[in-house]
């Protein structure tokens, strides 16, 4: 027996957390967090231990039987499984730590452990089963205890809006997957096995669904992703998630909840890639936000914000990879995940740093009053650097490695289909996302203080800047074990396996495509020139922007109003739209029922005018509904008379 | 022979009449006829519950028979009436004869027992109408204008569809020349006797359908839900509207089943237009009352699936049958908690809002900090009627579907899985009012006897999903039920 046996606990002791704090958490030790600590640092250790296990060829996969053939529930490891679960509880035991720190003010602490132990559980469990309806109830889960925390400031009239905004539009996405499971479920349920991720990834299972239907399942799981890794055009959500605490946007926008979309991708990549067509729409559809994200990011200036796009932009990055990946098989869940894990380190880095930024600056997020905060809060400034650094992916940094790999797939995914679309995307998408990273860190810690606010901010405290430490140690190293990574996590599916799907899908696997020099070194001149184009205008504030930043600017508008797709989703769809459908059942409920009823109710008193009326009011309506119902019964069952 | 298996039947005749010397009690105020008639539930539900699933057991020459069917559903009637009887005892203190109160419900709850047990047409309509009448004057409890208006509905239109039900009722028998249950099945399945036993069919079929409150025989019951006290429709919604399915499943699938191809489309129909026009016109709801009655028609929409599952293949009907003894089961619970839960709102704004307006969901505003025992039982009920897993009503909604995907009903559970997406947006409405709102009410009581039975029924809602025993107590229902009619 060794940790693998026990890596359920992994899942279970945060709900113990959870339970805990909900109960008795306000009576401990600094008024809550210390058993979420406690328990999600358990989490972690048999996280590690696992790996170790697993690093060694351990793997396991144990389902019980649930309430119907075929239905189970149970756990797996696998190398996919395993560093995510490592990353998610190592990263939010990181944010826990710091969250001490960041919450202590707040009257509601222990509500707000209770709440993020059972974010971190359901996260776990997510990652851990084996099986989609499992994984798909542990995604609502993580999905409602986002909308809690979301909300958590709920006295704040946009964090409100925010919390309803993000469950309006991730409920699209969720249904979307929730259909995939059913179609797929649909073409698999008469077998006689658990319906296990194991089983079912096999080609014998997978040769015997349409391949229009492998399609519209991969596609309607795409649509799940795209919800919860709040893809175009369903991103919407995230930057308003920016209401919620920092460490809450650390933890699930950053690092955890919003790679389940990509986790979910990766783990059914054996269907994606045994059907047709599926992964040329999720390179497009990554590389296309990965470049449309980067561009809001730009123009906002609130720090947060520019940080959640980012978070979009690089989950593009992910799926795009995922996509691009058709050419190399199963190699594309590896590189995919290594950058997903060095941007949940620099990402929550970032994050984090920029929560010490707010607590020093009494929660202004606006970039325009801040500067000069080098001096005033260097270990936080140097944090960031350097979590800026590798998301613009400077050269050895951890988001280096990461980035470059991709973008080199994209440019071999291009060559080997002709099809450099998704390249170019992401290339310019690198490109930008220098630029507005730097202009970030240059407005917000170079130059003199434009504010009160930023001349009297002062360094977080201890605990929250040692989690800064470390999570700075890997972003900045994590680059160093990218071989080794590629080749555990690469390896989790069989690459025999994966080439004969791929063939079931129509896509042609290359093997080592030989890339230009030039190509190679493109990614890091994107993000050197980046810099250094950021250094030009915004260090010290050096040039003038006010000339191109008014709304006379079309380019700055429609940037500035996000493309308008917050006016089309809210006002358009949701407003208009619902409206009017909702009004079209009210009055197929008042008008139509009510009026054939009340028309005929009508004929029938005027025929029977001659026999004494019963004055029932509208009762009779309903009567005479219900005779009506049984006219259209008998036509219907009469029909086949 | 003994007649051990009817005794829970037997308490709850007999306190039924017990408590109606409550009369003679000094000071009682309804209590004493409130604890006996908890006490006498209690007994009966504990009595059914240390039985189990038995062995199909006839008494009076088969008319009767106590097997596991019964069981189950006697288990969620007396579990209903014990939400709602606690609940009472705080109620009826202040109400005119309170013991009529008890007295009714329990004859209510007989007459559903009576549907659960009887295995002939005669004691399944005898029962029926017992439960029936004694809910039509519950509903005008409070002798004021909207209870009565519900009251007189409820009763003109009962009267008129338990005439359509008899009429089918008559049908059948003449067709088949027997009143019980399996030899009916039996006389169809060897001479389906068409069209006579088609026109038995269709009557049956809308009899049932308003009782169930099926679109388009659904309209009284939003009326009879939204005018009657919240106890009253917690009782009819969670409890009356289920025997209709039991008394359904029985006539219909035991019975009927030779007819099941008959009956396709038009319950298929029926289903769908049930769920969607119910979930829609609920989502535009202001008052949370209303919008629990308009959801309650789409619930009993999604369970009418079991009946299409059926219908379409006998090989898929046990788990069909189960999704659908299930969701009542879950949805009985829910609803049965969200309403006894409204009441406790309505009551603390019942000072300043005109009459008709203390439901309305803006007085939900800033309940988790009012109220925030209610509150949280309130947001766990909401989503668990929305389909929200782990929750009980997530589970028993995906067997129903999962019956309608194997039967080879793609289409019907992509509409039902939209449908509880829409769902989901107006009961997630109720909790971000609660949590998301400055609160418009300084204080809400919270009385222990209204939050015990809700909390009751939220630990139900939030355990049972998770505990093997459910599934194993429905899917074992529902083979004896298929074994009855005949089928393998």
């Amino acid at each position: 027996m060794g940790w693998i046996d026990y890596a359920y606990w992994i899942a279970l002791l945060p709900l113990i957390g959870f339970v805990l704090e909900l109960f008795i958490g306000k009576y401990t030790w600094k008024q809550g967090g210390i058993f979420a600590n406690l328990t999600i640092l358990g989490s972690t250790i048999i996280s590690i231990g696992t790996l170790i296990e697993v690093l060694g060829g351990a793997r396991i996969d144990v389902s019980v039987p649930w309430f119907y053939q075929g239905i189970v529930v149970g756990y797996m490891i696998d190398p996919l499984a395993i560093v995510m679960l490592c990353m998610v509880s190592f990263v939010s035991l990181m944010i826990h730590i710091y969250a001490l720190g960041y919450m202590e003010e707040d009257p509601d602490k222990s509500l707000y452990f209770a709440e993020t132990s059972l974010f971190t559980c359901g996260m776990l469990g997510l990652v851990l089963s084996n099986n989609l309806l499992q994984l798909f109830i542990f995604w609502e889960l993580v999905g409602l205890c986002s909308y809690l925390l979301i909300g958590f400031w709920w006295y704040k009239p946009e964090a409100a809006a925010a919390g309803k905004k993000a469950f309006l539009t991730t409920r699209v996405g969720d249904v979307l997957f929730l259909l995939g499971i059913i179609l797929l479920y649909y073409n698999v349920s008469h077998l006689p096995e658990p319906l296990t991720f194991q089983y079912i990834f096999s080609l014998e299972v997978l040769e015997a669904i349409p391949p229009t239907h492998l399609t519209a399942i991969a596609l309607l799981f795409l649509g799940g992703a795209v919800g919860k890794s709040s893809q175009f055009p369903l991103h919407v959500w995230i930057p308003d998630a920016m209401e919620g605490p920092t460490t809450v946007s650390a933890l699930i926008h950053a690092a955890t909840m919003v790679t389940a979309g990509i986790y979910l991708v990766a783990r059914t990549y054996p269907i994606f890639i045994a059907s047709p067509g599926a992964l040329v729409i999720v390179a497009v559809l990554g590389g296309f936000t990965a470049l449309f994200a980067a561009t809001l990011g730009l123009v906002v200036n609130d720090i947060k914000r520019v940080l959640a796009y980012s978070t979009i932009s690089q989950l593009g990055y992910m799926l795009c990879m995922l996509g691009v990946g058709s050419i190399i098989g199963a190699f594309a869940v590896g590189y995919s995940l290594f950058h997903l894990i060095s941007h949940a380190f620099f990402k929550a880095l970032l994050f984090l740093c920029s929560g010490v930024v707010l607590h020093g600056l009494a929660d202004t997020r606006d970039l325009r009053e801040m500067g000069g905060l080098l001096s005033r809060m260097p270990i936080t400034a140097i944090a960031m650097l350097i979590g800026a650094l590798s998301l613009s992916g400077f050269p050895l940094t951890a988001g280096f490695f990461s980035k470059d790999r991709i973008i080199e797939t994209a440019y071999e995914y291009g060559v080997a289909t002709g099809d450099y679309l998704p390249w170019i995307f992401i290339l310019l998408a690198a490109l930008l996302t220098a630029i507005y990273t730097f202009r970030l860190w240059f407005m917000a810690f170079t130059g003199e203080p434009r504010s009160y606010l930023a001349e009297h901010a002062h360094e977080g405290s201890k605990i929250m800047t040692a989690p800064l430490i470390v999570l700075a140690a890997f972003a900045l190293g994590f680059g160093i074990l990218q071989s080794r990574f590629y080749e555990f996590v690469g390896a989790n599916f069989d690459t025999h396996l994966i080439g004969e799907l791929a063939h079931l899908g129509g896509y042609h696997l290359h093997h080592g495509g030989e890339v230009p020099l030039i190509i190679m070194i493109l990614p890091a001149i994107c993000a050197i020139g980046g810099i250094a184009i950021a250094a030009g205008i915004w260090y010290n504030n050096r040039v003038d922007l006010s000339r191109y930043i008014s709304k006379s600017n079309p380019i700055y508008r429609l940037l500035w109003n996000k493309y308008y797709l917050d006016y089309i989703f809210k006002d358009l769809i949701a407003e208009r739209l619902f409206g009017f459908v909702a009004l079209l059942a009210e009055a197929f409920d008042r008008c139509i029922i009510d009026g054939i009823v009340n028309g005929i109710s009508r004929a029938i008193i005027a025929i029977g005018s001659g026999l004494k009326r019963i004055q029932t009011g509208v009762v009779e309506t309903y009567a005479t509904a219900v005779v009506i119902g049984v006219v259209i019964l008998i036509l219907l069952i009469g029909g086949v008379l | 022979m003994s007649y051990g298996l009817l005794l829970p039947e037997l308490i709850i005749a007999a306190s039924a009449l017990i408590v109606l010397l409550d009369v003679f009690v000094k000071n009682s105020r309804g209590r004493f006829a409130g604890y006996v008639s908890i006490i006498a539930i209690l007994v009966s539900l504990i009595l059914v519950l240390k039985d189990g699933l038995v062995d199909p057991t006839p008494y009076f020459n088969d008319t009767i028979v106590v097997d596991s069917v019964s069981q189950i559903f006697n288990m969620i009637f007396l579990v209903v009436a014990l939400l709602v009887v606690i609940a009472g005892v705080a109620y009826t203190e202040d109400k005119f004869h309170p013991e009529v109160f008890y007295s009714l419900l329990l004859f209510a709850t007989l007459g559903m027992m009576i549907v659960a047990i009887s295995n002939d047409l005669i004691p399944l309509f005898v029962g029926f109408e017992l439960a029936s009448l004694a809910t039509y004057p519950m509903a005008a409890f409070e002798r004021e204008r909207r209870g009565i208006e519900a009251s007189i509905k409820y009763f003109v239109i009962g009267g008129l569809s338990s005439a359509i039900l008899l009429f089918g009722l008559s049908y059948i028998y003449g067709v088949t020349g027997t009143t019980n249950i399996p030899q009916i099945a039996e006389t169809l399945s060897a001479n389906i006797m068409k069209p006579a036993s088609l026109l038995g069919l269709i009557f049956v079929v809308a009899g049932f359908g308003f009782k169930m409150a099926l679109v388009p025989f659904h309209m009284w019951a939003i009326d009879v839900y939204d005018g009657a006290p919240h106890l009253i429709s917690a009782l009819l919604s969670s409890a009356s509207k289920k025997m209709a399915f039991i008394a359904g499943f029985k006539v219909l699938i035991v019975g009927l089943i030779a007819l099941r191809f008959d009956w396709y489309i038009g319950i298929a129909l029926l289903a769908v237009i049930t769920m969607t026009v119910g979930n829609v016109v609920a989502a535009i709801q202001q008052s949370v009352k209303r919008m629990l009655a308009y959801s309650s028609v789409a619930h009993a929409g999604y369970i009418a699936i079991a009946f299409v599952v059926i219908s379409k293949s006998l090989e898929h009907a046990e788990i069909a049958l189960a999704g659908g003894i299930l969701h009542i089961f879950s949805h009985a619970l829910m609803n049965g908690g969200a309403f006894i839960l409204a009441s406790i709102v309505a009551a603390g704004v019942i000072a300043r809002a005109k009459p008709g307006e203390e439901d309305n969901l803006e007085n939900y505003a800033g309940l988790g900090k009012v109220a925030p025992v209610s509150a949280l039982l309130m947001a766990i009920l909401m989503l668990s009627l929305g389909g929200v897993p782990p929750l009980f009503g997530f589970f028993s909604k995906a067997v129903i579907f999962l019956s309608a995907i194997k039967a080879d009903l793609l289409w019907l559970a992509i509409i039902g899985v939209l449908n509880s997406a829409l769902s989901l947006y107006y009961y997630a409405r109720v909790v971000m009012y609660m949590y998301w709102k400055d609160p418009v009410l300084e204080r809400v009581n919270e009385p222990l006897l209204y939050v015990l039975p809700v909390a009751i029924a939220t630990v139900g809602v939030l355990l049972l999903g998770l505990y093997p025993p459910t599934y194993r107590w429905a899917f074992e229902a529902a083979h004896t039920l298929l074994q009855m009619g005949g089928v393998p």
